[in-house]
């Protein structure tokens, strides 16, 4: 009893170690591996192993991105150089929009900056004139040192490629150039209303500046393309002879090439990209510019005597007019003044010029790489620069705003370094806050600023697509960010428009008058993500049209997603946080998590509905899987990589994670679970079939009493519930059912189990030699049995384990608590039912071993009957057979299931005794069979480790008893009548019949009875009274034979009657002695004749009770006997059926036809 | 273990009983509840709540000196929980197919609730199965009577099921022997079958139900 507390303690500690203890026992990790094999690691694939699942997941993940990645790399080849991927595309455009400039994905304005050039183009010779003016004066002495004039010559003449004649040429003006007295600072504003002079209504209208007394000596602006309102805004000094006071300013407006539009121009010559292109533009526009051969038609022209001028300037609007027309061609707004310095702004315009010629040039030469170039110049180009600054006087500031705008220029064509961005507008952002910068340079400043932010973007949406490493990108997304921080400090004019639609085709924000940095950069991420996604899409493979290929390429979708958030999270969210306060991985979850639950829910809920159940009458071969079986299995894996994601999602937006659409998905497989719980079924039944294949029958370890399978089972069953685990299922009132039908199932697998043990053993123990077919139990049997028992034991606290408590709580809060009781009250009885259920399988098997072993003990019964006393070895060896099995039993059971077999055994043992009796009585086999059959029955409960605990089983006890009787011989037998008789009336506790009085004593051997008197007597006459008397006889009558049967007088007409005799009776020491000897007071009815006289009753004392004292006996206090007779139940006891089967035995026949007039009537 | 408790094993041993699964079936309010309330427990509540999912007991019946147990799920008749009730039909020995006297599209509805039964229980076609069809409310005042009997038996002649019934959960008219009418029913075709198809699969299959072990709530029924 003191494994009590063990075993009562032990299923729970047993069901939560059962586990890690699997997992130690090596032998069974292997047997489970070669479980699993039968359905490929079903469970463990969503069970136990899920974190080294996901393990593997996350780098399967890795692998498959890295492939996604660079097939993404060669599939848009053009996007190694990134930024300028779409230039590769036709040739957008045009200033002004036509169709195909809006539809397209340009994140350059191209055309403008690309008539820029043009003017820079046309200025060249007066540009290069100057640097070389200004080489020929340097000022400091630095730089001398370090390159030589010379090299200094040889670098200008490269970087503006003039050829040898022009340079020598210009070497001479520039040598005998001076410092002119009187500049005539021109600023073209702008025009209006130009007569059109293109097929297309419009012109590309272009400035021509001239002194009347120098006409070959011309300034030109720059062209704007399809428009009769250009804007320049572009300086120029023209240095006027002092005695030249009354000469006359040209100005005259071009329309540029009428013949070719210069978008088809450029069109043409930029079929060749980058810088290379540009520079081939300029060298076109520069020769067709001196050798005069353009087409151009002049729209106007406007001359402005010098004498008009004031000294101190105007700005005036011009009429433009045209030989032989009389209608206005237009008007031009100038700004004229005079002065004796070069003009701030013109020069800044050259440093703009210069800086562009010589960073195009040095871009050229050195093949510097997009991305890499971030403000250093080659010594000699640098001391240039530095000069045209220095000799101009042009302000830190300003220089470096020059700079910015140049740099974003050329960024579009050739990416350099963002560093350098970043650098220039970590310098900037204060002085453009200060307003320290004219209306004209700010102006400049948010033109630079338009040009470049598309970029900045471009990086922010392709940060998947780099097939550099993650440093580079890491790095340049860190400059796109401060970038985008400076500028987002800033504050635009208000008639910038900082996003024009062109350059943002992609941007999703409805208005784009109402984007910003922060929306826009938004719209980036997300456009980012969406082309991420498309590519996915595009390039996810699915081999077959089927529902499980469907799910596969949701799940590889959902995975290449989710490593794409936490790619997101690891390494750019807290760049975006810090730098810009940007969510990064929100931005992008809230956009993914749309995609997904679009692309899911309509597919699961499909799915699902089309599932089919699965078929179980197939049979058990797994060859090939049915098909429900791996739809169901790609649907819960599918379920999983969406719980996954929303896990993911309930991380990093709590506030928002409530209003996203991903949050119901599991509404969308509810169809599926009933299906994934038959899977699991399924499978489990499965792996019990191959566990108990497997099990070889031996103790798991020497500590404990079962075998592998049941480990294997129990192990089944954990996994059936990380699988519930997993499902997580947040819906309570299906939580709860479903539990019920996991119970129900678990059940279903213990039974299941248990057939297949009992199969497993069944024929084990059966031995048949010459002499007898026989069986023995074995630990086999023994082990099956336990094992059946320990999967029983583990029902409850596996039921525990699915949570079944707080589902319960839950549903009492959502519904009532009534409701949660009575499911409660369901999932308790759903609990009883299954571990009954189980339990009648163990008494089943327990009956199978009983009744194996029933066919030897019923031999050894009727042998022992037969010989017994007598010398076999028949017997011995079948008493060593039963005790063999029934040590083996006591051994290898545990106490409760020992303790069950014996109660099946005494069942048995009755019911085969009984069969034994009846048949040999109907054999008329003399009493003496029956006492050897009762004594080999002894012996054989001897043989049991707990003989007592027969006396629980009534039904053994009375059989028993039948054969105690039988085995009597007939004399003996009715003394046992007799006793059972007195034993009968003792019970009763009043009598119908009456009652006596009476005394008795012995004294030596001497009786002494005195009858006194009886109360209540019967009526036995017609007129209700009797006339009795009381004979007294001694018990058993064949011990007492020729001793006086003595009797009273009789009293007639009394049912009181007062007897007062006393007898004597001389025994012999024999006769004293005897244990169960019995007094039988018989009252009778006195017959008129005699013949005939009634019972009314008797009464028995027992010798045991009688005082043996030398007291007379009228001193002894009286005792009042009941009287009885034998009732109808007594006569169909075993004893008098016994004496009634002995039909050939003279004393039996005679005592029973007396007996039975004892009964009256 | 303590002695009363194997006392108690010990009475389970011997007083082992055929159990049979019974799944009652119908719309939602019929009183598929208070039918087994009353059949299980004597009792019935005038202001039931509508079954989540499920709901089981147990129960044991006395028929011709047999006992049987009566494995009792009830389940929710409402649509949404059909994906929830449904995996429980499967291994079923025994089908009620319940409405109400009062309302008609409940009567109309029992075809689909034997459809889904068949389809859900994987009932082989053309197997006979112990359906039983019953009629409860019989207790209400003929106003509100709208399924006559006769009405109810002519479907039931119709689709072949033999036993039917009317009931009254409320004033306790007929359930038990609506119950003890199934078992009848089911009796009736298990010795048809018994007589029929001897035993003749000897391959061993994982999910066959031993025709010999009824002692199961859950093994799978089906294959009779
Ligand atoms: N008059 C009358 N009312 C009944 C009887 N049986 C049930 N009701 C009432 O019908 C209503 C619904 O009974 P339930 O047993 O909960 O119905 P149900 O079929 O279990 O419904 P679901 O659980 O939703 O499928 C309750 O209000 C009961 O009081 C009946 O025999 N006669
Ligand atoms: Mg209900």
């Amino acid at each position: 009893m003191q494994s009590t507390e063990e075993t009562s303690r032990k299923p729970e500690n047993m069901w939560k170690d059962v586990y890690k203890k699997l997992q130690k026992q090596k032998s069974s990790d292997f047997q489970n591996y070669r479980i699993q094999q039968v359905d490929g690691g079903f469970f463990e694939k969503f069970g136990s192993l899920l974190r080294e699942h996901a393990e593997l997941t996350a780098a399967r993940e890795a692998v498959e991105k890295r492939r996604v990645v660079e097939a993404f790399a060669q599939a848009v080849p053009a996007r190694h150089d990134d930024d300028d991927s779409e230039n590769d595309r036709p040739l957008p455009t045009v200033e002004s929009g036509d169709e195909a400039s809006l539809s397209s994905d340009s994140e350059v304005e191209g055309d403008k900056d690309r008539t820029e050039l043009i003017a820079t183009a046309w200025n060249i010779d007066e540009l290069y004139c100057e640097v070389l003016y200004e080489i020929l004066h340097n000022v400091g002495c630095d730089v001398a040192l370090e390159v030589g004039q010379t090299a200094l010559f040889s670098y200008a003449q490269d970087a503006f490629k003039m050829p040898n004649d022009k340079h020598h040429h210009f070497m001479e003006l520039a040598e005998k150039k001076e410092a002119p007295e009187l500049l005539v600072n021109v600023e073209v504003i702008e025009a209006k209303d130009l007569k059109p002079k293109d097929s297309n209504g419009l012109s590309d209208p272009f400035v021509t500046l001239y002194l009347a007394t120098n006409t070959t000596h011309r300034y030109n602006t720059s062209v704007k393309t399809m428009t009769l309102d250009p804007v320049w805004e572009e300086h120029f000094a023209l240095p006027i002879a002092e005695n030249n006071k009354q000469d006359t300013l040209c100005l005259e407006v071009w329309d540029f090439d009428p013949a070719e539009s210069v978008k088809e121009k450029l069109g043409k010559i930029f079929d060749v990209k980058g810088v290379k292109g540009m520079r081939k533009l300029m060298k076109e526009i520069a020769v067709t510019a001196t050798s005069g051969q353009h087409e151009n038609e002049l729209i106007g022209r406007a001359q402005i005597p010098l004498g008009t001028i004031p000294a101190s300037g105007m700005t005036m609007w011009y009429s433009l007019d045209k030989k032989n027309k009389v209608t206005r061609q237009g008007v031009l707004k100038v700004r004229i003044a005079f002065s004796s310095e070069k003009n701030n702004q013109v020069a800044k315009q050259e440093y703009r010029h210069m800086l562009r010629m010589i960073l195009m040039h040095e871009l050229e030469v050195s093949k510097v790489a997009p991305h890499w170039w971030c403000g250093s110049f080659s010594p000699p180009g640098d001391q240039l620069l530095v000069q045209h600054v220095v000799q101009s006087g042009i302000p830190a500031v300003e220089a470096l705003l020059c700079q910015y705008c140049v740099y974003a220029f050329v960024h579009q064509s050739h990416a350099l370094s963002l560093t350098l961005f970043a650098n220039s507008l970590e310098k900037l952002a204060k002085p453009m806050r200060t307003d320290g910068v004219s209306e004209e340079d700010c102006k400049l400043f948010w033109d630079a600023t338009k040009r470049l932010l598309p970029s900045c973007f471009a990086v922010v949406r392709k940060i998947r697509k780099k097939n550099c490493n993650e440093k580079t990108t890491m790095k340049q997304v860190t400059e796109v960010l401060k970038i985008l921080n400076h500028i987002h400090s800033l504050e635009p004019p208000a008639n910038v428009d900082l996003f024009p639609a062109t350059s943002y085709p992609w941007a999703t924000s409805a208005d784009c008058a109402d984007r910003s940095i922060p929306s826009t950069l938004n719209d980036a991420v997300v456009r980012g993500a969406s082309d991420w996604l498309d590519y996915i899409l595009e390039n996810n493979e699915r081999p077959d049209e089927s529902d499980v290929s469907r799910l596969q390429s949701l799940i590889q979708i959902i995975q290449l997603v989710r490593s794409d958030l936490q790619k997101a999270i690891e390494f750019y969210d807290k760049l975006f946080q810090e730098t810009v306060n940007f969510q990064y991985a929100k931005a992008l979850y809230v956009y993914y998590q749309v995609k997904l639950s679009t692309m899911c829910e309509p597919a699961v809920i499909e799915i699902c509905k089309n599932l089919k159940r699965l078929n179980y009458n197939g049979t058990s071969n797994n060859e090939n899987a049915p098909d429900p079986l791996s739809e169901g299995t790609s649907l819960f894996e599918l379920y999983l990589a969406i719980q996954r994601f929303a896990t993911l999602g309930q991380g990093l937006c709590p506030a928002d994670y409530d209003s996203f659409h991903i949050k119901n998905f599991h509404q969308w497989f509810h169809g599926g679970v009933a299906q994934w719980l038959d899977i699991a079924v399924y499978k489990a039944l499965q792996r019990i079939e191959k566990a108990v294949e497997l099990d070889t029958l031996t103790p798991v370890d020497n500590t404990v009493k079962y075998s592998s399978s049941a480990v294997d089972t129990l192990t089944i069953f954990y996994q059936v519930k990380i699988f519930w685990e997993q499902l997580n299922w947040p819906d309570v009132e299906s939580c709860y059912t479903f539990i019920a039908k996991i119970i129900d199932d678990i059940c279903r697998c213990s039974v299941f189990y248990a057939d297949k043990m009992a199969e497993r053993v069944d024929g084990l123990g059966d031995h048949s030699d010459i002499y007898e077919k026989r069986f023995e139990v074995t630990t086999e049997w023994c082990l099956a049995i336990n094992n059946i028992d320990y999967v029983r034991e583990t029902l409850e606290p596996f039921t525990k384990d699915l949570g079944m408590e707080d589902i319960i709580e839950k549903i009492s809060e959502l519904k009532s608590p009534v409701e949660a009781q009575r499911c409660q009250h369901t999932l308790e009885n759903v609990i009883a039912n299954a571990i009954d259920t189980v339990r009648n399988k163990i008494v089943e098997l327990l009956e199978t071993v009983v009744s194996k072993m029933a066919p030897a003990m019923k031999r050894l019964l009727i042998e022992g009957a037969e010989l017994c006393n007598q010398d076999s070895n028949s017997i011995d060896r079948l008493m060593m057979y039963v005790d063999n099995n029934l040590s083996t039993l006591n051994r290898e059971l545990n106490e409760e299931n020992f303790d069950r077999t014996l109660e099946i055994v005494w069942d048995m043992l009755a019911g085969t005794l009984k069969e034994i009796i009846q048949s040999n009585l109907d054999k008329r086999r003399p009493p003496s069979f029956f006492a050897n059959l009762r004594k080999t029955l002894n012996l054989m409960l001897g043989s049991f480790k707990n003989p007592d605990d027969y006396s629980s089983c009534d039904v053994l006890k009375k059989t028993e008893n039948l054969l105690k009787v039988n085995g009597l011989e007939t004399a003996d037998l009715i003394h046992q009548v007799h006793l059972d008789l007195a034993e009968d009336f003792r019970k009763a506790k009043d009598s119908p019949f009456g009652e006596i009085s009476v005394r008795v004593k012995f004294e030596e051997n001497t009786l002494t009875v005195e009858v006194i008197n009886a109360r209540n007597l019967i009526g036995m006459d017609s007129n209700g009274s009797c006339d009795s008397f009381v004979r007294v006889h001694l018990l058993p009558e064949h011990k007492f034979s020729g001793i006086d049967k003595p009797k009273t007088k009789t009293h007639n007409k009394t049912q009181f009657p007062l007897y007062d005799e006393k007898f004597v009776i001389k025994l012999n020491p024999e006769q004293r002695q005897l244990e169960d000897g019995l007094i039988l007071f018989s009252v009778k009815d006195k017959d008129l004749l005699g013949y005939n006289n009634q019972y009314i009753g008797e009464a028995f004392l027992s010798f045991s009770d009688i005082e043996d004292t030398v007291q007379s006996v009228e001193t002894l206090s009286q005792i009042h006997l009941h009287l009885g007779r034998p009732t109808e139940k007594f006569m169909a006891s075993d004893g008098i059926r016994a004496l009634e089967h002995r039909q050939g035995d003279k004393l039996s026949k005679d005592f029973i036809k007396r007996f039975k007039q004892r009964m009256g009537t | 273990m303590t002695t009363s408790n194997s006392k108690q094993t010990n009475m389970r041993s011997v007083t082992k009983n055929t159990l049979l699964k019974v799944v009652i079936l119908g719309d939602g309010g019929v009183g598929k509840s208070c039918l087994m309330n009353r059949f299980v427990s004597n009792q019935f509540d005038e202001h039931s709540f509508h079954t989540i999912g499920v709901e089981f007991l147990n129960k044991d019946v006395d028929i011709d000196g047999e006992t049987y147990t009566l494995q009792i799920w009830d389940t929710a008749g409402q649509e949404r929980f059909k994906t929830l009730r449904t995996p429980f039909y499967r291994g079923s020995d025994i089908c009620m197919l319940t409405y109400g006297v009062d309302d008609k599209s409940s009567f109309k509805n029992i075809q689909m609730w034997k459809n889904e039964f068949l389809y859900y229980a994987d009932i082989k076609e053309g197997t006979q199965f112990p359906f039983i069809v019953i009629g409860n409310k019989s207790d209400v005042v003929p106003e509100e009577r709208e399924v006559p009997l006769l009405e109810m038996e002519t479907w039931c002649n119709d689709n072949s099921i033999t036993s039917y019934i009317e009931t009254s959960a409320k004033n306790a008219s007929n359930v038990q022997e609506a119950f003890k009418m199934a078992v009848q029913h089911w009796l009736r075709l298990e010795s048809r079958a018994d007589k029929n198809d001897p035993v003749i699969d000897d391959t061993v299959d994982l999910t066959k139900k031993h025709s010999d072990s009824r002692s199961s709530c859950c093994i799978g029924a089906g294959d009779e």
